[in-house]
């Protein structure tokens, strides 16, 4: 099926692509922004400095770490004036008709803390007057607790750590599928303006050179889903390890992770062929309207993601079944639900037919766009291409 | 390896690209397509190469007791007219990807890179990306991308297009090689001082259809253009003078005291030299052969209001 010159031209894509250098900087570069997010919270950090409330005589609101309340001797207007000239004070509060107002000299992110802090004492203070203890508090603040019992044995839970898994597997997609995109547009269309289409036809055959085109796009978008879900996994690690808690992996579930590999593998070929077929029709991508067509590849993530919280409902059953959408929709539906075996395998088996297929009609487009010779087929033109058989 | 090119045609929606053209060629031949731009050169390659397939007509080559009807791609060797390579990879990387495309390995694509690069001195440039390199230079490095797998039948649209003349020089003297190693070529160009010095047959072609064909000798007797003589003489003679003689046509006036004479159709040259040296005592007489230039415009001339028509 897949020729020695398509494993050279796929060879030939993938190192053109990947430029590990280049790569390791852009990573480096990613935790040095990181890094500097960090360090700029941390040292604008304003939760971790003491500020000094000056309040009215009568209000008995316990200090905080963060709040050093103050009944000072002197007036409000000098109080005011000290604020003003020495920093005594970063704020002040009075009471103008029965209601707080908070005097400080600009806005301030900590502002936000200490209303929550007041907000928190006068909650208190109301339920004091109402004869209601801290208990009778603390529990009508209390949201009521609602339990779900599913009774579908096969459903694993709503918020289950297969759910991250299915998540991850979809923002991975996104990922693979948007390196793809860039790459097969930039590659075949790239080629046909720098004019080595004509010189590569009289080598391979179109379809030789699409599969190759098609493989080798696909390894890349491959590998930026491993080296993204490799850097969330270190992320994950990190956070745990900051947190000084044990990284625990257990909720990996290795079943559902070595379905996804074959969905995810078959759907980014298929995403590629669609997309390597359309890149095909298209002479010249700075006047083609083909391009954005391309992103319909992303619909499938989209379409699971909108029912993922229904994931025994009739939409994820289409979607799982469907070959153009099943790569994204099966495995999201394995990790949530318990499904017979025959289910996924019969999903892949309509998935490779359709892979196969969708190869030849990329082959096929390529052929017939190269000898328009300058003119951009027609959407009817790339249709019936796609239903014929001529491949040479 | 033989191929036979029988009553060709080609249209492209309402252009009639190529009508009924017919050649031959033999094996280790150099096979010029002469003509303007427009006259259908391209669509001819194009349909040797299997790009596009004829409206009637057939073309058939025989190699080995094997026969197609386009150019098989293990034994071609291609120079489109639209063309590049990869500009941001080096000279070595671009040849390399080619010639493993064609199925040669790493190593005889490298020894064949050798050779070629030192026949065009690109041996220093080759860890250079292409991009660096001048128009004649990547043309050069096309030109071997185009025989590095030593295809059988080689087939270069333009070779000679966007070179300097001693880079011309050189392409000859490349194609000179391909023959010497058994190679046959077809190529199609303007420059008809190159091709005159290289092609074994050739086909001049004006919108489309074959206008002239054959060797160069052929093509010049099939052309049936006027006899043209040049004259020297010992005193000073007006070119007036001598277009007033019955069995010269016209003159044309070259360096002091010679002349290009152009014989009028119904005089032998003996004749004309009769009426000559009545007139004035000669220090030379050559008669002039018109070259493939010549042939080619005066050809073009003729042919053009006929198509039209």
């Amino acid at each position: 099926m897949m020729s020695r010159q398509s494993l050279i031209v796929a060879k030939w894509e993938f190192l053109r692509f990947f430029k590990w250098k280049q790569q390791l900087i852009s990573y480096l570069l990613m935790l040095g922004v990181m890094a500097a997010v960090a360090l700029w919270s941390f040292f604008t950090d304003e939760s971790r400095q003491q500020y000094r409330i000056a309040v009215p005589a009568q209000l008995e609101i316990a200090n905080t770490e963060q709040f050093q309340f103050q009944r000072p001797g002197i007036s409000f207007t000098e109080q005011l004036a000290q604020m003003r000239s020495d920093d005594s004070w970063h704020a002040v509060i009075s009471e103008e008709q029965g209601e707080l107002v908070l005097h400080t000299l600009t806005g301030k992110k900590w502002l936000a803390q200490l209303e929550t802090v007041l907000q928190q004492h006068y909650r208190q203070l109301s339920a004091a007057q109402m004869g209601l203890s801290t208990a009778q508090l603390n529990r009508l603040e209390q949201p009521v607790v609602i339990n779900t019992r599913y009774l579908d044995q096969n459903y694993k839970g709503k918020d289950t750590p297969e759910k991250m898994i299915a998540l991850g597997a979809l923002i991975l997609l996104f990922v693979g599928l948007s390196t793809a995109f860039g790459q097969v547009l930039m590659s075949i269309t790239g080629e046909k303006q720098q004019r080595v289409t004509e010189q590569l036809y009289a080598i391979v055959t179109p379809q030789q050179w699409m599969d190759g085109k098609v493989l080798g796009h696909s390894f890349s978008a491959l590998k930026a889903m491993v080296t993204s879900g490799l850097v969330m996994l270190l992320a994950f690690a990190v956070v745990s390890l900051f947190a000084k808690k044990a990284v625990d992996l257990s909720w990996i579930n290795i079943g559902v992770v070595l379905w996804l590999i074959p969905f995810a593998l078959l759907g980014v070929v298929l995403c590629a062929s669609f997309m390597g077929a359309i890149a095909a029709s298209i002479d010249d991508p700075n006047n083609s309207g083909k391009s954005a067509v391309m992103m319909i590849t992303w619909l499938p993530m989209v379409f699971t993601f909108m029912v993922i919280d229904s994931p025994a409902g009739w939409g994820m059953t289409v979607l799982s079944f469907v070959p153009l959408t099943s790569f994204a929709a099966m495995p999201v539906k394995m990790a949530m639900v318990t499904v017979p075996w025959w289910q996924p395998l019969l999903s892949l088996m309509l998935l490779l037919a359709t892979v196969y297929w969708m190869r030849r009609v990329a082959g096929r487009v390529f052929l017939r766009g190269m000898q328009m010779y300058g003119k951009e087929p027609s959407w009817g033109e790339i249709v019936r291409w796609a239903v014929s058989n001529k491949t040479e | 390896m033989q191929l036979i090119v029988t009553a060709i045609s080609k249209a492209y929606a309402s252009v009639q690209a190529v009508q009924q053209v017919s050649f031959q060629i033999n094996s280790g031949e150099i096979f010029a397509l002469l003509g303007p731009n427009g006259a259908g050169k391209s669509s001819i390659i194009r349909m040797l190469v299997g790009m596009t397939q004829p409206d009637s007509g057939s073309i058939m080559i025989s190699y080995q007791d094997e026969h197609f009807d386009h150019v098989p791609r293990r034994l071609l060797g291609y120079l489109p007219e639209d063309r590049g390579l990869y500009p941001d990879k080096s000279i070595e990387k671009n040849l390399l990807y080619l010639a493993q495309l064609h199925g040669l390995s790493k190593s005889k694509a490298l020894s064949e890179m050798d050779y070629w690069l030192d026949v065009f001195d690109l041996t220093d440039r080759r860890h250079e990306d292409l991009k660096q390199l001048s128009k004649g230079n990547q043309q050069k490095v096309q030109l071997i991308a185009a025989v590095l797998h030593q295809p059988a039948l080689v087939i270069l649209d333009e070779p000679f297009s966007g070179l300097d003349p001693i880079n011309q020089e050189k392409v000859v003297l490349f194609l000179k090689q391909l023959k010497a190693k058994g190679m046959t070529v077809i190529l199609s160009a303007h420059q008809m001082a190159m091709v005159e010095k290289l092609a074994d047959h050739m086909l001049l072609m004006a919108q489309g259809r074959a206008v002239l064909a054959g060797t160069l000798q052929h093509i010049q007797q099939q052309s049936q253009s006027r006899r043209r003589m040049k004259i020297g003489t010992v005193s000073a003679v007006s070119a007036e003078q001598l277009q007033q003689l019955d069995a010269v046509l016209s003159v044309e006036a070259l360096q002091a005291q010679h002349f290009l004479l152009t014989l009028a159709d119904d005089v032998s040259v003996s004749d004309c030299l009769k009426q000559l040296l009545l007139q004035v005592e000669l220090t030379l007489v050559e008669m002039q052969t018109p070259d493939l230039h010549q042939l080619y415009l005066a050809a073009m001339a003729k042919h053009k209001p006929e198509v039209a028509a």
